[in-house]
């Protein structure tokens, strides 16, 4: 840290008034920035509980007659904002509808990779020993195979659909929560408070659900943030490769793919679904980030 | 020491040793420790070819169970409109009717021998349709990690060494934008600018020298935003050591001790995070790029079998690239012996 405050305090030439201005916002929006994140991300929220309240059209009428309209056209029915595609269906409305079983699935598939990681990571860091280093072996090893091609597998032998994509999805995150819970619980467990509960007779489960748990609540929750953009990037990949959610669902990412055969005519159908998934992705990515730089600060 | 643990009462050297599963379970190591308590190099290599071989057992157990205990291979086969005697007959015919046990160790047995089965659709061993889509995947994956590395090394230097200035904030936030984006999404939006709009590149296949450049541009930018990171957060850790402020004080400009000492310093870390990052691109992203690029390679193949129901041609490019991996792996564990002898020497 010395050397940062030596730099700033040094002579920085290069810097005109207007600049420190410009800086001095994007600082100001750093450190408060973080509300707009979660505004976006309550928004996303409302719109998968009451998607009728943001959709301006219906996402299933279709109109031949409003086929590929360009992002705000109008037909009769009136403006489509994000334009429509090869059937007239408002693409504004689909991404609405789309967004509940988006989140979904990654909310979801996260939760079930993380509450087995975290029973692995307690019980190896806790115990440690030998099954420790099997899972953990495990784990390591499993995130040096082809795992997509794993889940491609899996999903065409056992019929694409929202529930197996329940199976598969948390396969790929449980390794990452094991990990850092593991290494957590390494750290507790040589703590006075560990050894006092032990000295008082507290029984294992107690230590650790009462005691283990809790302190690594936070860590936990901001990966949780953070992997269920991930898990969101993954369901898309296999739901734009034909493998994942089935139509009529909609997922954004089916809606990539859905629109990839009209690219170079309607652009929009395939960019725009993109463009929401990138941000939303980005969002908890920063957030993640964010709290995670936040909590590292403090402890 | 002082653990109070009731499972910690011996330590690990005082346990009687004992040979066979036991003395394998007790050398599996965590991870960190491996490369520099890890012994002797081919006893590091010997344990990585060990695990791998039993994740890849791991993976065509489960392949089996889920092909021939949960699914059944002959409704596969047969037609649509099949009776209940003809899938009977059909379940006779394949030898479903025998025991699990027996039919699980007579496929491990052709795996072992290269029999992958034939393919459906393709009317020949699924074995020689992987074995003509590899190259191309390795060929994607250097070219795209060497995109990675050129978009991810140099800036992530330069972010670390003026950490906090504009360049490291705007990269920062480009780098975080790269892994957050849909990587087959991307591939989509460097056709519609650079072939469609631009008409610059070609957009599909594998014809021409120029077909390479946007899927291993697109595999570049999404990993080369990971390597921007960790390469960034390195250079960071080694500019606030102490020896950068004695050089400093030196007199030495900042051109020189980042050339001079930061760089040597965290040449094995980033040669390390290239490495991985290598490995991790077989994870997952390579194949939907093939997939958008139409690029012949395992990935294509892969989701082209999958959407036919071609079992054993998805079989066998599952296990094909996972072995190719674990054989990476180690090459790159070898390398990093090669590099830094003080590996080695521990």
């Amino acid at each position: 840290m010395s050397v940062i405050v030596a730099k700033r305090t040094g002579t920085d030439p290069g810097r005109t008034s207007q600049h420190r201005v410009w800086s001095r916002l994007i600082e100001a929006l750093g450190s408060r920035g973080w509300i707009l994140l979660v505004l976006f991300l309550v928004l996303l929220v409302a719109a998968s509980i009451v998607p009728d309240v943001f959709a301006p059209h219906d996402h299933e009428t279709q109109n031949l007659r409003a086929r590929l309209l360009a992002p705000g056209e109008s037909s009769p029915d009136g403006l489509h904002l994000l334009g429509t595609d090869s059937l007239g269906r408002d693409l504004f409305s689909r991404m609405v509808i789309g967004t509940r079983l988006t989140m979904f699935i990654a909310v979801t598939a996260t939760l079930i990779g993380a509450a087995i990681g975290v029973l692995f990571g307690l019980l190896g860091g806790y115990f440690g020993g030998r099954t420790d280093r099997l899972l953990m072996r495990l784990g390591e090893a499993q995130t040096a195979m082809p795992m997509f091609l794993v889940a491609i597998l899996l999903l065409s032998l056992l019929g694409p659909s929202v529930g197996i994509l329940l199976v598969v999805l948390p396969c790929l995150v449980w390794p990452i929560f094991a990990r850092v819970v593991r290494a957590e619980a390494l750290r507790l467990r040589e703590e006075t408070f560990i050894e006092a509960s032990v000295a008082t007779g507290c029984s294992t489960s107690t230590i650790l659900g009462r005691h283990l748990l809790p302190n690594v609540a936070p860590r936990i929750l901001v990966l949780c943030v953070v992997e269920i953009g991930h898990v969101m990037l993954s369901e898309a990949g296999l739901s734009f490769l034909g493998v994942g959610v089935q139509p009529p669902d909609t997922t954004w990412g089916l809606l990539i793919s859905e629109g990839r055969p009209l690219l170079a005519v309607a652009w929009w159908l395939t960019i725009l679904p993109g463009v929401l998934l990138g941000i939303t992705v980005l969002v908890l990515n920063l957030l993640g980030r964010y709290w995670e730089s936040r909590s590292g600060a403090a402890g | 020491m002082g653990m109070q643990t009731t499972t910690e009462t011996t330590p690990p050297s005082q346990r009687p040793r004992r040979g066979g599963l036991r003395r394998w379970l007790r050398d599996l190591r965590p991870a960190s420790d491996r490369l520099v308590a890890g012994g002797s190099l081919s006893g590091l290599l010997l344990r990585r070819l060990r695990d791998g071989v039993i994740v890849l057992l791991l993976v065509v157990t489960v392949i089996f169970f889920l092909a021939h205990v949960v699914g059944n291979p002959a409704l596969v086969f047969a037609p649509v409109d099949a009776t209940d005697e003809h899938i009977a007959e059909l379940h006779r015919q394949f030898g479903l009717d025998r025991p699990v046990a027996e039919r699980y160790w007579e496929y491990l047995v052709g795996l072992a021998q290269l029999d992958f089965g034939e393919s459906t659709w393709q009317q020949r061993p699924a074995i020689d349709a992987v074995k003509e889509a590899l190259p191309s995947t390795i060929y994607l994956t250097v070219v795209g990690l060497g995109a990675a590395a050129v978009l991810g090394v140099v800036p992530g230097i330069v972010a670390g060494a003026r950490a906090r200035k504009p360049f490291d904030k705007t990269s920062n936030l480009l780098s975080v934008a790269a892994l957050s984006v849909p990587n087959f999404w991307l591939g989509l939006l460097l056709i519609l600018v650079l072939g469609v709009q631009l008409g610059w590149l070609p957009t599909s296949g594998r014809f021409e020298t120029a077909s390479i450049v946007m899927p291993a541009l697109t595999l570049g930018i999404v990993h080369g935003g990971r390597i921007f990171q960790l390469v960034r957060s390195a250079t960071f850790e080694e500019m606030s050591k102490p020896y950068v402020t004695v050089a400093r004080s030196k007199g030495l400009t900042e051109w020189n001790i980042l050339r001079r000492h930061v760089v040597r310093n965290t040449g094995v870390t980033t040669a390390t995070i290239v490495g991985w990052e290598y490995v991790r691109m077989w994870g997952g992203a390579v194949f939907a790029i093939e997939y958008v690029f139409a690029w012949p390679g395992v990935g294509l193949l892969t989701i082209d079998a999958a959407h036919r129901q071609d079992f054993f041609v998805l079989q066998a490019a599952v296990i094909i690239a996972g072995a190719f991996v674990i054989f990476s792996n180690l090459l790159i564990d070898m390398g990093y012996q090669f590099i830094d002898r003080r590996i080695a020497a521990s």
